[in-house]
């Protein structure tokens, strides 16, 4: 049984590919297209490691954190994509308790060294 | 009533008669068609939706075959290949249909964006492999503008190169949208693109196009940027100002005569843009351009060239500059102007704009007018003692102070007040910077100021003055005590005020400059004394000598009141001034007679104070001849001076030189000299601990330290020392003995035996053994 990985992204062919991706790299994935959905999703489950887009309907990346650290009171590992790398969003991100920031366009392999590095 | 019958005669107008059947025809029309429009509407959006739906179904399903091309590997397992190969052929299906492809090339153009890497190569390769691009190339022969620009988006994107010669036609295509596409895509797709673009492109490049240009070439990997010089001669404007900003991005700086040249364009932006690139690359030669092609330059391009001087400019543009801050009217310019002096030559220009001169520079007037009221004074006085009929020798120094304070007076009147005065307080400080403290102390400096202050107004008497500025705590505590406290009577007092105020030591410094502002037709000369004059112990030797033909004013004065010459000589005794001093009453006038030191007293003095600056302590036997051999009191005092100096130097010299032979230097006392008390004690206390006999010395001095807890410390640490050092001494002495039990040196043995020593004094073994290694010991130590 792999690590359990929660993918959080509204774009459907992204998501695709990244969860193939995580996939093929040994990891369980469990894919939400928005905020809600992943918000119900953590009620019950906790993941090895949080990938998620920043820009989500109804909840998005950065409330995520918020709910992660402070609600729900967990330090699972979070990275979060972005295609808006400004400063804001990064600094905010990692304000509020982000491990990793990767900006769009992803390299899903990137991507993949850097949830095990997270992991570990 | 009247009106009625009036209008029973008007007929009325019937109105036409209205086809109720053709309205309702009309309103039904009308209806239908809108319900038409509606539907359709509905229909459309329908369509679209549903085919939105269908797109998104599609790429959903679409998307996990692309997964498996995107991270195939050709290292997986057999079955993987074998599913790899099944997609292929799946895809291929796939992409006949119209929709199909259109939805993949959807899906690919999407994750292009999103991807990156690896990932992103080959997605352009599998854009290619499934012959999309030929779609892509189908869209560039399209009618639509529309069709063709997003033709060449989709072959910038994916990276086909192959559409580079079918896109270069469109680089001048009147329509505005397809031309920047195509810009783009020429510059992207190729190296070669951005040069074929410049040389060929005839419309204008916006900066917004520009911007994107550049950025294209910024993350083009491994691009070797092209001279862009060569496109500097373009007949684009555009061009030509696209090429400025690629050299200075590119920090091509092999153009600076195109560069220069451009300085000259009608282009305001491109001269701006020259001007950057002259700043950027240090263009030194461009200064002569730059200020050619100021005066008819408009006002961005002066602030730009003023800016570029500022930058590249030297101490010679300074000239150029205050022209321009002359005739310049604009207030940005004239602002720019002086932010460019000071860039050149700093604080060069000084704040200037309410800064308040009044009250600083007020004090000239002052000056001038209180040494008016100075002169107006002494002639004042001078009239009220006209029953004297002899004059002495002091009264001759009178006349010649009085003559410097004329001079004074005309100098501040020929000259700027201002920069005088600015410049006397700088002579005096710096005069106060050369002499010694205690020279300092000495020496009188009378401000300009003071003196006036110290001078009564025309009628209005010396004593009045002396209690009103008495009153307004103007006497300085400078006047000697002596004077004040000597029961004199008014007379003398007025007098000796006279005589003290008016001796003005600062004069040879003040009035150095500005006299040499006096006409040579007046036939003065005047000698200015070395500021080691300035001794206000030797007021003799201070006064300024002239030779001048004796003021008219004076010559009018009736001398016969100034007071007897008893009076006066008691006076100048109290105040130390010599008889001999510099003014004296001849024939009812007062004349100046010449003070000057003799020529080789005052080598001897230029020579003392050489020796001050630079001597040291082995220049006191010269200064203890020098001290004999001469007769003026001034060389004997000033030489006494240094003496006392030097020994006080010799001392201490000396002393450190005792620590240096005998103790090969103290590493504490340097620091010692430079401790406080507390410091002091704790370095005791290290020397206590791990001092050895070079501070013994230093241990010694302290003993008579006038801190008795010094004293007192050292002394303990001294006695400990002391001690130690015994013992060390004696286990040495004792280990060598031990030592030389086994290294019995045959030769000692022999020499030993040859002095007869041993046998002589009858020794036991013991005793010869200890002589042996006493022997050594001094053997050792070279004895």
């Amino acid at each position: 049984m792999g690590k359990r990985v929660l993918l959080a992204d509204d774009d459907q062919l992204l998501a695709s590919l990244l969860n193939f991706r995580l996939r093929k790299g040994g990891y369980e994935v469990h894919h939400s297209s928005n905020g809600k959905e992943v918000k119900e999703f953590l009620k019950s489950n906790m993941p090895d490691i949080i990938v998620s887009d920043i820009m989500m309907p109804y909840f998005s990346g950065i409330e995520l954190i918020d709910y992660v650290r402070n609600v729900l009171k967990s330090s699972t590992p979070i990275i979060i994509i972005s295609s808006a790398g400004n400063e804001q969003n990064v600094l905010s991100a990692f304000e509020l308790g982000a491990n990793d920031f990767i900006t769009k366009p992803v390299s899903p392999t990137e991507l993949l060294v850097r949830v095990a590095r997270e992991i570990k | 009533m009247s009106s009625s019958p009036r209008i029973s005669n008007i007929s009325l107008i019937t109105a036409p008669e209205l086809n109720i059947d053709f309205l309702w025809e009309l309103s039904f029309a009308f209806l239908a068609l809108a319900a038409l429009y509606f539907i359709s509407i509905f229909l459309i959006r329908n369509k679209i939706d549903g085919n939105s739906i269908q797109s998104k179904q599609k790429k959903i399903e679409l998307s996990p075959i692309l997964s498996e091309f995107l991270f195939y590997e050709d290292t997986c397992s057999k079955e993987e290949k074998q599913n790899y190969l099944n997609l292929k052929i799946q895809i291929r299906e796939l992409i006949k249909d119209d929709f199909d492809r259109k939805v993949l090339t959807e899906i690919l153009l999407d994750l292009r964006k999103d991807l990156s890497g690896q990932s992103q190569q080959v997605l352009m390769n599998l854009y290619k492999d499934l012959g999309i691009h030929n779609d892509a190339f189908e869209k560039l022969t399209s009618r639509r503008w529309q069709i063709i620009s997003k033709g060449i988006l989709e072959l910038t994107a994916m990276e086909v190169m192959e559409a580079y010669m079918l896109i270069v036609k469109f680089i001048n295509h009147k329509q505005s949208t397809i031309r920047k596409q195509a810009e783009i895509a020429v510059v992207t797709l190729k190296e070669e693109g951005i040069s074929y673009f410049l040389d060929n492109t005839k419309y204008k490049i916006s900066e917004w196009q520009q911007l994107k240009l550049l950025d294209v070439l910024r993350h083009k990997p491994n691009f070797k940027p092209p001279h862009f010089s060569l496109w500097l001669t373009s007949n684009n404007t555009h061009v030509v100002l696209f090429a400025l900003r690629l050299i200075k991005y590119y920090r091509q700086s092999n153009a600076e005569q195109s560069i220069i040249t451009l300085l000259k364009h009608k282009k305001k932006d491109i001269q701006c843009e020259a001007i950057d690139c002259i700043k950027e690359f240090y263009f030194v030669n461009a200064l002569p351009t730059l200020k050619l092609v100021y005066p008819k330059a408009p006002l961005q391009v002066k602030i730009s060239i003023l800016d570029a001087i500022g930058e590249i400019g030297s101490q010679l543009d300074i000239e150029f500059l205050e022209a321009v801050r002359k005739k310049e009217k604009s207030f940005i310019i004239k602002s720019k102007v002086l932010g460019t002096l000071n860039k050149i030559s700093p604080e060069s220009i000084l704040p200037f704009k309410n800064i308040d001169t009044h009250e600083y520079f007020m004090e000239t007037d002052n000056i001038e007018d209180h040494s008016e009221k100075q002169s107006n004074a002494f002639v004042a006085a001078i009239n009220e003692k006209q029953s004297a009929t002899e004059f002495n020798a002091d009264l001759e120094n009178l006349e010649k102070e009085t003559s410097k304070t004329h001079i004074l007076k005309e100098t501040i009147d020929e000259s700027p007040c201002e920069d005088h005065l600015i410049d006397t307080m700088l002579e005096v400080s710096e005069a106060e910077d050369i002499s010694s403290q205690s020279e300092l102390q000495k020496i009188d400096v009378v401000d300009p100021l003071e003196i006036s202050t110290r001078v009564p107004v025309e009628g209005e008497s010396a004593e009045t003055v002396v209690e009103k500025e008495k009153a307004s705590g103007l006497i300085t505590a400078k006047q000697p005590g002596a004077v004040e406290e000597e029961p004199i009577n008014l007379s003398q007092q007025n007098d000796l005020e006279y005589i003290r105020e008016l001796k003005v030591d600062f004069l040879p410094l003040v009035v150095a400059e500005a006299i040499k502002i006096i006409p040579e037709a007046e036939e003065s000369s005047i000698e200015v004394n070395p500021l080691f004059d300035l001794d206000d112990s030797h007021p003799e030797e201070s006064s300024i000598e002239i030779e001048s033909e004796p003021l008219k004013e004076l010559n009018e004065i009736d001398i016969s009141s100034f007071p007897f010459e008893e009076e006066l000589e008691i006076d100048s005794d109290l105040i130390g001034i010599k008889s001999n001093t510099s003014v004296s009453f001849e024939n009812n006038t007062i004349s100046f007679s010449p003070n000057f030191l003799e020529e080789d007293e005052l080598e001897k003095m230029v020579l003392l104070e050489q020796i001050s600056d630079m001597g040291d302590h082995r220049e006191l036997p010269f200064l203890r001849d020098l001290i004999k051999e001469s007769t003026s009191g001034l060389l004997m005092e000033r030489t006494k001076e240094l003496i006392d100096k030097f020994s006080a130097n010799q001392i201490s010299f000396s002393l450190e030189k005792n620590a240096h032979s005998n103790l090969n230097i103290s590493v504490f006392s340097e620091i010692f000299k430079l401790s406080d008390t507390e410091t002091q004690l704790l370095l005791l206390e290290e020397i206590n601990v791990i001092g050895d006999e070079k501070e013994i010395p230093l241990l010694k001095s302290l003993v008579a330290d006038q801190n008795k807890q010094i004293a007192l410390k050292a002394k303990q640490v001294l006695e400990h020392l002391e001690y130690n050092l015994n013992e060390k001494k004696t286990k040495v002495l004792l280990e060598a003995s031990v030592d030389s039990l086994f290294k019995v040196d045959f030769e000692l043995d022999i020499e030993c035996k040859a002095n007869g020593k041993i046998h002589d004094d009858g020794a036991t073994l013991f005793d010869q053994l200890c002589y042996k290694s006493n022997s050594l010991y001094n053997k050792l130590n070279g004895k």
